[in-house]
Order: structure tokens, then C-alpha cells, then sequence
């Protein structure tokens, strides 16, 4: 028996042109994507070779971002063993290259310091040409963590010292401390002491003023009483000085009349006092003048020279002048 | 007419002296210190006379005055000798006699190894005081110069020291020619004192206390309490060995009151010590 399956007209009409349709939509979309990592990757961006050479790669790996002031400007490409260590290829892109000058380094960084991702780090040189496409440069590998303990030990020891000694010091005035705490005690026992003596000391003080009012009282009677024996004599004496200053005024106006007449002769021997110490300066300046005259002037040869005598005395030893 | 006289004598001193330039301040603190130097040493304040005249050499050599740096010199070396200050006297000489650039005189020159000879023999360094006596001499053409006496005396003095009575006898005889000659009455004591004890080294007592009586006749004369205590003290010795004790004793008993008088302590105890023997 002859047995038939009925599709329905137009059901696979145009199947082909689906097909392809979809193919080719399924390879835009592939493409697309692959354009869009290749565009991520930089794949469409010019890079510029450059490379150094490291003794030890341990940490440098392929991909791995390079930065210039902590702004990526290429990465890793390649890494070959060599002859001097690890030849390590560098991309950078071309449009970056002008901002790295002849002399630039790299360095093995971490991102945030000890534990970032690590990253080459670009330090810029202090040339003015830019660094050749494909140059060499220097490198710098990353201190590891033994070195930085190192480094820290180091610098940390003086200082761990100083607190070392300045912790002895402050021990030993916690001594002193406690001494002067301990004699503190002790005065403060004492003070009890110390206060009942000061009481007794003002009760002495307050006995010893009122007999001091006592005796103050008797010696201001013996004054009064002077006093009386003063007023009574003091006309006596004021008389007997009034007496005595007419008789020393009386000497005074005797004494202001001499002087006047001395004031008198002095007047009168003024001019012959000048006239002697014009004659007495002439005579000197005749004599100093003399004195410089070649027939007179060995006569004055002792004044004029102001030696002390040197004298063969004073050559005879200690011992011999006895 | 004594007016006019007088007005004639004034202009002639006038002619001769040129006129006074005006001093500075160092010239006249100069002139001030070496004037306070010289009144005070004559006073007898040793100390602060010394003080002067270190302040005025110091003076004199900041003004490169080559007269006055040695005059000064010369003078604080003699205060510092009569304050017993032997070593501070010999540095005082050396501003002269170790400084060949400063042009100083030959007479300050000769002065100053006069006095550094002096000052060596007083300290009992013969040889060093025959080689600056010597120096000396040579500055003192045919020894007719001024310091001839002294220069003579002090050679005297050195050969006596060192035991030769009958060169000192005669460099002291002639010493005492020319001082007499030149009327220097010190020098002329001093070589009569020198001659005594030349004598008496040589066992010429009579001859010794003769030279003796005559320097003490003089240093009286001149009134040098500690020149007539070194005449009374070689009359002493000189009569001691001469064998008469009696005069020694005098001359002792003199010497001490003269001591005792210049208020010598030391000297009077020991002459004490002496008297009680």
C-alpha cells in the first residue's frame, strides 16, 4: 500500500534564503564581537617596540600594563630568554612614545605599594629627544620583601634603641618616684607633730607680746618722764645757744670782711700772677727750644732720651749682692 | 733792655725748633704711657710702672716706632729685673734683639744686649753674658762710647764670676778710668767694687778693703741702700779673711741695719744667723 505524508503548500518555500539570512546575521555578529575585543585589545592602535633585559623575571609577565606617571601607555608583548637574563618586549603606543626622553627607565612597581598588581613602571629620563622606536632601556627590578624587612630593620633599630633607653630612664624615675613618695609619707606623718608645735609656738608668741605691752607701758612712763626733765632744760640751753650764734655771727662778719680784703689783694697780685706764668711758659719754651740747639743739647742728654739707667749692678747674681 | 734781651732769646728758640706736628691719639697715649711709666718707677711702683710700659711698647709697635718700641723695651725689661721678674725681662728684650726687620739704632741695639747681658749674668749664665757683652762691645767702636764703663764692668763682673780675679781686676781698673772720665759716678762704684773683689780673690785683702772703702764712700754719695749693702757685705768678707774679726763683725752689724731698713726680711734673718755665729 502505497502511503503519502501531506505537507502543507508554502511551508518550506524561501527555506534556503533563511538559511543563508541567518548565517550571515550569525556572522556579523561574530565579527562584530571580534572587532570589538580586537578594538579593546588595541589591536587597531599603532605600538612601538621598545625592550630591556632583566637578570630575574620572576614577576614580569606577558600582558602585564606598563605606566607612565601611573597612566597605562602599553604592556608586555614578548618575553625571551637571552643572553644577559630575560629580553622583555615592551608595546607601546607610538602616540606615547614622544613623551618618553632618551635616558627613560623602567621599573618593577606594584600599584599600591607591597601587595598592588604589579605593573612596569616607566620613569621618564632627563633628555629632550624622544626615545627610538625599538631602543633599549634601563630596568630596575622590584626590591623583594626581605630587602624592604632589611631596609626597615635597619632604620627601625636606632630608634627601637632611643625608646629602649628612654623606657630604662623612665623605670628609674619610677624609683626615684617612689623614694620621693616614701620621704613624703613620712613628712606627712609628721605633720601632725609639726602642727602641734607651731600651736605652742603661738601660744609662747601671744604670752611674750602681752608682756612686751607690759614692760612698753613702763618704758613709755620713763619717757614721759625724761620728757618733763627735757622741757624744763631746753629754755636754758636756747638761751645759752642764742648767746653763742651772736658770738660766732660776730666771727662770720669779721671772717666776710678778711675775705673781701684778700678778694682785694688777689685782685692785685692777679696781674702779677699772669705775668709770672707768661714769663714761666716763655721760659720753658726757651729752655725746650735750647734744649734742641747742637752746642746745648748734650746738656740735657739724660731728660731727653727717658732711659732707665742700665747699670752693671744689676749683673751681680742674687747671691753675690749679699 | 732785659725785655729786649729776652724777646731776642725767644726768637732764636723759635728759629731753631720746627714747628710742633699735630700728634695723634696713639702718639700722645704714647707719650702718656712712657711719662706715667717714668713717674711711677721713679716713685718706686715697680708693678704699675711695668704695666706702662708694656702699654706703651705695645703703642710703639702698633705705630712702627722702631725708637720708641726699643726705649720701652729696654725700660720694661729693667722694671721687670728689679721686680725679680728674670724671664719676663729677658721676653721684654727680645722685641729688639729678635727682630732683625725693624730698623732700630746701633745705640738701642747696643742697649738692648747690654741689658740681656746683664740680665744673663745676673742669673748666673756666664757664657750667654761674655757673648752679649761682646755684642755689645762690638757696637761701641774702640770703647769710647757712652756705655763703655758698663760694657767693661759687666766683662769685669763675668770674668770674676768665672774665678779669673786678675781680668776682672784689670777690665774692671779700666772701667773705672773711663767712668771716671765720662763722670759716671755709679759706673765708677761698681768697677771700685769689682776691683775689691778681684783683690780679694786673688788674696790682696788690704788692696780689696782700700777698693771697698772707696765704692761704699761712693754708693753712700749716691744713696743706694742695696749697692752700700754689697759693699758693706765684701768689706765684711774681705776683713773676715784679712783676720779681723772685729771689723767683720761692724761690717755685719752694719749690713743689717741696712737691710733691716729696706725692709729685707730674708736678708736681715739670714745676716741674723751670721751675727750669732
Amino acid at each position: 500500500m502505497n502511503s503519502k505524508v501531506a505537507l502543507p503548500a508554502g511551508r518550506f518555500s524561501g527555506l534556503l534564503l533563511k538559511v543563508n539570512a541567518f548565517l550571515l546575521i550569525a556572522l556579523v555578529l561574530a565579527a562584530s564581537f571580534i572587532g570589538l575585543v580586537a578594538y579593546k585589545q588595541g589591536w587597531f592602535v599603532h605600538q612601538s617596540p621598545l625592550h630591556f633585559i632583566t637578570p630575574n623575571a620572576l614577576g614580569l609577565n606577558k600582558g602585564m600594563p606598563v605606566k607612565l606617571h601611573g597612566f597605562t601607555i602599553g604592556s608586555v608583548s614578548d618575553m625571551q630568554l637571552s643572553e644577559g637574563g630575560v629580553d622583555v618586549q615592551l608595546s607601546i603606543v607610538s602616540e606615547y612614545l614622544a613623551r618618553l626622553p632618551k635616558g627613560s627607565r623602567a621599573r618593577h612597581a606594584r600599584e599600591a605599594g607591597v601587595i598592588g598588581a604589579s605593573v612596569i613602571d616607566i620613569i621618564p629620563g632627563e633628555g629632550k629627544e624622544p626615545i627610538a622606536e625599538g631602543a633599549q632601556i634601563q630596568f630596575e627590578p622590584a626590591r623583594g620583601i626581605s630587602e624592604i624587612v632589611d631596609d626597615f630593620r635597619r632604620q627601625a633599630i636606632p630608634a627601637f634603641n632611643e625608646v629602649k633607653a628612654a623606657m630604662t630612664q623612665v623605670a628609674r624615675a619610677g624609683e626615684d618616684v617612689t623614694q620621693i613618695l616614701a620621704g613624703l609619707r613620712k613628712e606627712v606623718e609628721q605633720l601632725p607633730a609639726t602642727h602641734r608645735a607651731v600651736r605652742d609656738l603661738l601660744k609662747e608668741a601671744t604670752f611674750a607680746t602681752s608682756e612686751l605691752g607690759l614692760q612698753a607701758d613702763t618704758t613709755m612712763r620713763s619717757v614721759e618722764r625724761v620728757a618733763g626733765a627735757m622741757e624744763r632744760s631746753i629754755p636754758v640751753l636756747t638761751d645759752k645757744l642764742a648767746a653763742s650764734i651772736e658770738t660766732i655771727d660776730a666771727a662770720a662778719g669779721q671772717l666776710r670782711k678778711t675775705g673781701e680784703e684778700a678778694q682785694l689783694t688777689l685782685k692785685s697780685a692777679r696781674p702779677l700772677l699772669d705775668h709770672g706764668e707768661t714769663a714761666a711758659r716763655e721760659a720753658g719754651d726757651v729752655l725746650t727750644a735750647a734744649k734742641r740747639v747742637w752746642p746745648l743739647s748734650d746738656s740735657f742728654k739724660e731728660n731727653a732720651d727717658g732711659m732707665l739707667p742700665i747699670d752693671s749692678f744689676e749683673a751681680q747674681s742674687k747671691g753675690g749682692r749679699r | 733792655m732785659r725785655v729786649l734781651a729776652a724777646l731776642l732769646l725767644f726768637a732764636l728758640a723759635a728759629a731753631c725748633t720746627t714747628p710742633p706736628k699735630s700728634a695723634s691719639v696713639a702718639q700722645s697715649r704714647l707719650a702718656d704711657a712712657e711719662s706715667r711709666a717714668a713717674a711711677l718707677s721713679k716713685a718706686g711702683d715697680y708693678a704699675a710702672a711695668a704695666r706702662h710700659y708694656a702699654e706703651a711698647l705695645r703703642l710703639a709697635t702698633s705705630l712702627e716706632n722702631a725708637d720708641a718700641i726699643a726705649s720701652n723695651a729696654i725700660n720694661l725689661s729693667v722694671v721687670q729685673q728689679w721686680l725679680g721678674r728674670d724671664a719676663e725681662a729677658r721676653a721684654a728684650l727680645s722685641a729688639v734683639l729678635d727682630d732683625p726687620r725693624t730698623p732700630f739704632s746701633e745705640r738701642r741695639k747696643l742697649q738692648a744686649e747690654l741689658r740681656r747681658a746683664i740680665l744673663d749674668l745676673s742669673s748666673g749664665n756666664l757664657g750667654a753674658a761674655a757673648v752679649w757683652a761682646g755684642q755689645a762691645e762690638r757696637r761701641c767702636p774702640e770703647l769710647r762710647c757712652e756705655y763703655a764703663p758698663t760694657i767693661l764692668n759687666v766683662r769685669a763682673q763675668v770674668e770674676l764670676a768665672s774665678g779669673h780675679g786678675s781680668d776682672a781686676a784689670q777690665l774692671a781698673a779700666a772701667a773705672a778710668e773711663r767712668s771716671r772720665s765720662s763722670g759716671s759716678r755709679a759706673e765708677t762704684a761698681n768697677a771700685l767694687r769689682t776691683i775689691g773683689r778681684a783683690r780679694s780673690l786673688q788674696g790682696d785683702q788690704a788692696g780689696a778693703l782700700d777698693a771697698l772703702k772707696q765704692a761704699l764712700e761712693l754708693d753712700r754719695e749716691l744713696g743706694d741702700p742695696r749697692k752700700i749693702l754689697a759693699d758693706l757685705a765684701a768689706l765684711e768678707r774681705a776683713a773676715e779673711a784679712a783676720g779681723d774679726a772685729a771689723a767683720a763683725r761692724d761690717y755685719r752689724a752694719r749690713s743689717v741695719a741696712v737691710s733691716k731698713a729696706m725692709n729685707d726680711g730674708r736678708s736681715a734673718a739670714e745676716m741674723d744667723v751670721l751675727l750669732r755665729r
